[in-house]
């Protein structure tokens, strides 16, 4: 479709009354002979221009007809044209480039018979449909008016045809992974047609434009009522999410607070553990009060008769070979001076869960303190060691405890034994398991005298 | 109150001796009121100590209390930290003095009774009576060991203290915002165990005698009265074999029969 634009830019310039056999009607021939040519002077100065130029001779038009080359049907038309000069070109000539043909689809029977058959359409019907698209230069309505091939068919369903067989021809002659950008958009454009939305849609439009006053009013004051229920409803749900927002805060599990598991928290204590005593290792004590130490650990050692190779403080030892007495976190150095060793470090609680010993001492220090890493289970409390030595003695019946009692004096064990040391005890053990023996011997004995006796009365 | 509950060293145990016991004297003796009140013929102490070269007993013990025959005039005694732990009385006759034992409150234990049977007559081998007859002084006391089962961390770390022998130690030093210095002058260097030797055996009732030289003593006795129950068993297998050896002969005679 040309607009004025279009069509002063095809003349440019030569805005010239060559072109007025085009608008044979309404040109007078004397004001056609008196506009100008290339003359770019206001046209309010023609009349004086015309008479000072041409002295009132006119231009003889002619009448005669001429082909029309983009025409294939041939017809002639005969409009009214100034004598031709040399140069000039055919009018037509220059409007031929405006006859752009409507591109269609290409195909042949075979390609017809192979990608485009379609059980509502024959090949003839769809050959009539191309060639009016093409005779139509691609105008719809028109097509539409023209063809007139087979049964009655609506706009859309030629247009579905057409498209479908525009794009079944496109994708033929450009395999889709090759297709340019616009040539892919073309492509889906033509395979997205929908026939039925598209007539449903030109409905609505119709419907649309035929409405009266009354329905347009009504119209109206429903769409507010809508947009206003929206924006209610858009409203209510910001709230209701800002609402579950705060009920739901804080978030657990986020970025927040990490150790909320007690596993968390034990890694927690271990690393803080670690670092320092590696803060603790680095500055080690001297281990203070040399002299005196050795003194002491020379008379401990031949007193215990069990050395201590680390002990600390000795001439041969190096300070890293100190037993880990520096592990307590906290503990100031306060009284050191007055200790000869760091009792006080061995708190149990800071020594790493992996070590086989609860408590970090040395073996001299273990026995000095009266330590005694019990192998076997025991029951936390306070026992005295004196009563391994007199419970034993103390059977459930008196009978059998004054029993014992014979026995144990028989064979010199003291009634109370003043020294329950633990070899002490071992030792009274033994003798009470000795003890018990000849109880269940004496109690078999027993019997077996009654027995014998029974027996002596049946032989008699 | 109770100490809050505090974690336990698991897997250990601390051993502590200490001595309960008396001394008693005919009187009258320097130290009891004389003349003694009517009819009191004995004065005795009876008391609870820690062995003489032993930590400190007051690190774990806080306060005993003595209860007496109920004769007494206020019978229950009770005595706190740092002691001594010791009631001396005068008196005729002997009893049980029921000792209830009083620990550190950081240790979460409840208090204990033990029992000592007064002794105020000579006892033991007749060179021992004379010996007691001559020196006018009967002791009678026995060693106790103490065992703390899985104690608590903070009484775990007061019982290892250095602190513990710091009584037995000499002061010296004590410069301007320093601590004393404990030096410790003794011959045997201090510990929880028994001594090797007896210390002063002169000196009985200071606890002098507790050694592991004592300590073998008693152990070579039981192991002689462990031969006697050998001995005993043995005689007693005898028997038992005798006895088989007549029933079968029982059996034969009624089998017969």
């Amino acid at each position: 479709m040309t607009s004025g634009a279009d069509i002063r830019a095809a003349l440019g310039s030569d805005f010239a009354p060559s072109i007025t056999p085009s608008l044979p009607r309404a040109t007078p021939t004397q004001l056609s002979q008196a506009i100008p040519k290339n003359s770019s002077q206001p046209r309010r100065h023609k009349r004086n221009l015309l008479v000072a130029r041409r002295g009132g001779k006119a231009v003889r038009w002619s009448y005669e007809s001429t082909p029309v080359s983009s025409r294939r049907d041939q017809l002639q038309f005969r409009r009214w044209r100034r004598p031709k000069k040399d140069e000039e070109p055919e009018p037509f000539v220059k409007f031929a480039k405006y006859d752009v043909r409507a591109e269609c689809p290409e195909y042949d029977a075979e390609i017809y018979e192979a990608h485009l058959t379609h059980a509502d359409w024959t090949k003839d019907e769809t050959d009539a449909l191309i060639e009016a698209y093409s005779d139509s230069y691609g105008k719809w309505p028109i097509i539409v008016d023209r063809y007139d091939s087979g049964q009655p068919r609506t706009m859309e369903d030629l247009k579905a045809r057409f498209y479908g067989v525009s794009a079944t021809v496109l994708a033929l002659t450009t395999p889709i992974h090759s297709m340019t950008g616009p040539q892919y958009t073309l492509y889906e454009t033509l395979r997205n047609f929908d026939p039925a939305k598209e007539a449903s849609r030109k409905k609505l439009a119709e419907g649309h434009l035929q409405r009266r006053q009354t329905e347009v009013d009504e119209e109206t004051v429903l769409l507010g009522e809508l947009q206003r229920i929206m924006i209610n409803q858009a409203n209510l749900d910001s709230e209701r999410e800002d609402l579950r927002r705060r009920l739901d805060h804080p978030v657990a599990g986020s970025a927040g607070y990490q150790y909320h598991t007690s596993q968390a928290l034990t890694q927690l204590w271990q690393q803080l553990l670690q670092t320092d005593r590696m803060k603790k290792n680095q500055r080690l004590r001297a281990t203070g009060k040399l002299s005196c130490n050795n003194e002491a650990v020379s008379r401990h050692d031949a007193n215990i008769a069990s050395g201590n190779p680390v002990f600390d403080g000795l001439p041969g030892a190096t300070p890293t070979s100190a037993r880990p007495r520096d592990s307590i976190a906290g503990i100031p150095d306060s009284g050191a001076g007055s200790s000869r060793r760091p009792t006080r470090d061995s708190l149990p609680s800071a020594t790493t869960p992996g070590s086989a010993l609860p408590i970090d001492m040395s073996k001299a220090d273990l026995e000095r303190f009266g330590v005694v890493v019990a192998q076997d289970k025991t029951a936390s409390g306070i026992t005295f060691a004196s009563d391994r030595l007199t419970k034993p003695r103390i059977a459930k019946s008196t009978l059998q405890t004054d029993k014992i009692a014979t026995i144990l004096t028989h064979a010199g064990v003291p009634d109370l034994i003043g020294l329950p040391t633990p070899k002490v005890i071992e030792q009274f053990d033994a003798i009470m398991a000795k003890v018990h023996t000849l109880l269940d011997m004496r109690k078999l004995a027993e019997k077996e005298e009654q027995e014998i006796r029974v027996r002596s009365a049946e032989a008699a | 109150m109770p100490a809050a509950p505090s974690k336990r060293v698991k897997g250990t145990q601390i051993r502590r001796h200490f001595l309960i016991g008396n001394t008693a004297h005919v009187l009258p003796h320097p130290g009891f009121p004389d003349p003694p009140p009517d009819g009191h013929t004995k004065g005795w102490t009876v008391y609870v100590r820690p062995l003489p070269n032993g930590p400190d007993i007051t690190t774990w013990l806080k306060k005993v209390q003595f209860k007496l025959h109920h004769t007494y005039a206020d019978a229950s005694r009770t005595i706190e930290a740092p002691g001594p732990f010791e009631v001396s009385e005068t008196g005729y006759g002997e009893f049980g003095v029921e000792i209830r034992l009083y620990f550190a409150q950081e240790s979460g234990e409840k208090a204990v009774y033990r029992e000592h049977y007064l002794v105020l007559a000579p006892y033991g081998p007749d060179d021992q009576r004379a010996r007691q007859e001559r020196e006018n002084k009967i002791v009678a006391e026995r060693l106790e060991t103490i065992e703390f089962n899985e104690p608590t961390q903070e009484f775990f770390k007061t019982l290892t203290s250095e602190d513990q022998f710091n009584w037995l130690k000499v002061k010296k030093g004590r410069g301007k915002g320093k601590k004393p210095d404990y030096i410790f002058e003794g011959a045997v260097e201090p510990t929880a165990q028994l001594p090797e030797k007896a210390m002063d055996p002169g000196q009985a009732g200071a606890g002098g005698a507790w050694s592991v030289q004592y300590e073998r003593q008693v152990l070579a006795q039981l192991q002689q009265s462990g031969a006697t129950l050998d001995q005993m068993i043995e005689e007693e297998k005898r028997g038992m074999e005798e006895r088989r050896r007549r029933l079968e002969e029982l059996g034969v005679a009624i089998g017969a029969k």
